[in-house]
């Protein structure tokens, strides 16, 4: 029978285990964490869930009239954005949602909307020339500053243009040109594989998708980000990048970035997305009442010291291959932090970092600082 | 490093499990590299969804519905593109029995599309029943029979077909070439 052979035969690979595992749980949870904050839930399920874009695409034939518009004449879009201030803004979400969060970095902007802040849009605005039209799938491939591999988006029929220019659907997102050779998506959450929305809800998608996409503002007045911490003294070559920030209340607060230099390199193959070395990455957020550091971790060297009056752990490590440096204090000033430096020769230590350049600036965001490199 | 209990709740779960995941993935992937790396990518998901898993009825169905989703995507799009510069079977297990024939079916396993492997895997390896194996996959009963009756026959017919003395070792790289010959996004 050749089912047994099949059995024998998955048995007898499994068995191979090797003993030896490249999996690495911190990588995973680092990854894990600042994909939290990076969420392109949106976009990326149209990759995700091609299954169902047959029968997405069935259903939107007909419900939204056809009409591509020309490709984007005019103005180029920006080749870099500033990652210090947010680039571009809703002017319009359905009743009841706002803006929950958003990312800057150089190569695209990212935002994410919804009920009480709960993502149920998420929008990516992507620099001059990171975006190309695919032929056979029709679609748009996107790449980004810092993150391996490519967004894929599927086309599955033309959408209305938008702002005058040529736009598509994707099962679950909306794609146009907002400028000349720039692209953004408007994304939202799909359908488990196989599963149809329901055609009232398709519609209404669509109505929204346009009516956002149409308002979108680029380069508009908006409250800026503030950073809860202030790096002094560093020199001039040093530069933030890949900024993500909550928004609550109106304010932008910004709890994670990276600053990187000319030395920092990116490592494409580490994780799944890759990972900066000699960029220390800095989170940074008011602390959760029972915020503490891991405490011991056997694959880690841990020791606490006391810098600048706050209690701090420092552990070194090896993440995808790579010696990580990482700072964790809990509790500073009401503030939880925590830095990590990839590679093997740092330009500067986590330690050094901290103890010469940072300076907190507790919690109220009334104190925090649009220039982190002040 | 903070989110204490999330962390610590989800390296507990995933430590436990974390042979089984292994070992799941291997079968998919018939090579132990890669294994490791979509057993990577399953945590790092599984980290953003913790609440989801927390939440499920049966935590370890829903890894291994993430698990397998990963393998048939990738399959689709980016490990098409690697070469295996070590090629060969390197990971067979010192085998005792006829090598051929087990190199003929391994090939034949390999060379089935992804969504008809991860069936056979979900049936024949996990032992799941035919409504079980559906829920994972995301389609129907009736899909996972057809599924599982193409693949038997496809793998059937691959053994049928093999030239006396079997393939004799025929690179993994080179097998995997001719069943994606779509490259990446080839459905």
């Amino acid at each position: 029978m050749i089912e047994s052979q099949v059995r024998e035969l998955f048995t007898e690979i499994a068995d191979a285990e090797p003993a030896d595992s490249r999996v690495d749980l911190q990588f995973a949870r680092h990854r894990g964490r600042a994909r939290l904050r990076w969420r392109r839930a949106c976009v990326a399920g149209t990759s995700v869930l091609a299954a169902a874009a047959v029968a997405a695409l069935a259903l939107t034939t007909g419900l939204v009239r056809p009409g591509a518009g020309p490709p984007a004449a005019g103005p180029a879009a920006p080749r870099q954005f500033n990652p210090l201030v947010p680039n571009v803004s809703f002017g319009w979400l359905p009743a009841g949602e706002s803006l929950g969060q958003g990312g800057v970095r150089r190569t695209d902007v990212y935002l994410a909307a919804g009920p009480r802040g709960l993502p149920d849009w998420g929008l990516s605005v992507y620099a001059r020339g990171r975006c190309h039209l695919t032929g056979s799938p029709r679609g748009v491939k996107c790449s980004t500053e810092g993150q391996s591999g490519v967004s894929a988006m599927r086309f599955s029929e033309s959408a209305p243009a938008v702002g005058g220019h040529r736009a598509f659907w994707t099962d679950n997102s909306l794609v146009w040109q907002y400028a000349r050779d720039g692209w953004a998506a408007l994304g939202w959450p799909g359908y488990p594989a196989g599963v149809r929305p329901p055609r009232h809800e398709t519609v209404m998608r669509h109505r929204q998708a346009i009516k956002i996409a149409e308002h979108v503002r680029f380069g508009a007045t908006t409250p800026p980000i503030v950073f809860p911490a202030r790096l002094t003294g560093l020199t001039s070559q040093w530069r933030i990048s890949d900024v993500h920030y909550w928004a609550d209340s109106g304010v932008l607060g910004a709890d994670s970035y990276v600053l990187t230099t000319r030395a920092s390199r990116f490592f494409p193959h580490v994780g799944d997305l890759g990972v900066w070395a000699n960029a220390p990455y800095i989170d940074i957020h008011p602390a959760p009442r029972k915020a503490t550091c891991t405490p011991h971790d056997p694959a880690s060297q841990n020791t606490s010291e006391n810098i600048n009056g706050y209690r701090v752990v420092l552990k070194r490590l090896h993440i995808g291959g790579l010696p990580v440096q990482e700072l964790c204090g809990a509790h500073a000033d009401g503030l939880s932090f925590d830095i990590q430096v990839f590679g093997v020769h740092p330009t500067i230590d986590v330690t050094r970092l901290f103890r010469d350049h940072m300076r907190l600036l507790g919690t109220n965001p009334a104190n925090w600082t649009r220039n982190p490199l002040g | 490093m903070v989110n204490r209990g999330r962390d610590a709740e989800y390296t507990e779960y995933v430590a436990a499990r974390l042979s089984s995941l292994r070992r799941l993935a291997a079968v998919l992937c018939d090579d132990w590299q890669r294994a490791d790396d979509l057993v990577q990518a399953t945590l790092i998901k599984l980290y953003v969804r913790w609440g989801r898993v927390r939440a499920a009825s049966h935590p370890d169905a829903y890894a291994r519905t993430v698990l397998v989703h990963e393998f048939i995507q990738e399959r689709r799009s980016l490990w098409v593109k690697r070469v295996s510069l070590t090629g060969g079977l390197a990971d067979s297990p010192a085998a005792a029995v006829d090598q051929d024939a087990v190199l003929d079916l391994r090939a034949a396993v390999a060379a089935l599309p992804a969504r008809q492997r991860a069936t056979l895997v979900l049936r024949f390896y996990c032992d799941l029943n035919v409504d079980q194996s559906a829920e994972i996959l995301g389609c129907s009963p009736g899909t996972v029979k057809s599924q599982t009756a193409r693949a038997l026959e496809a793998v059937r017919r691959a053994l049928g077909s093999a030239p006396a003395g079997g393939s004799g070792g025929r690179p993994a790289a080179a097998v995997e070439h001719q069943i994606y010959p779509g490259g990446p996004g080839h459905d």
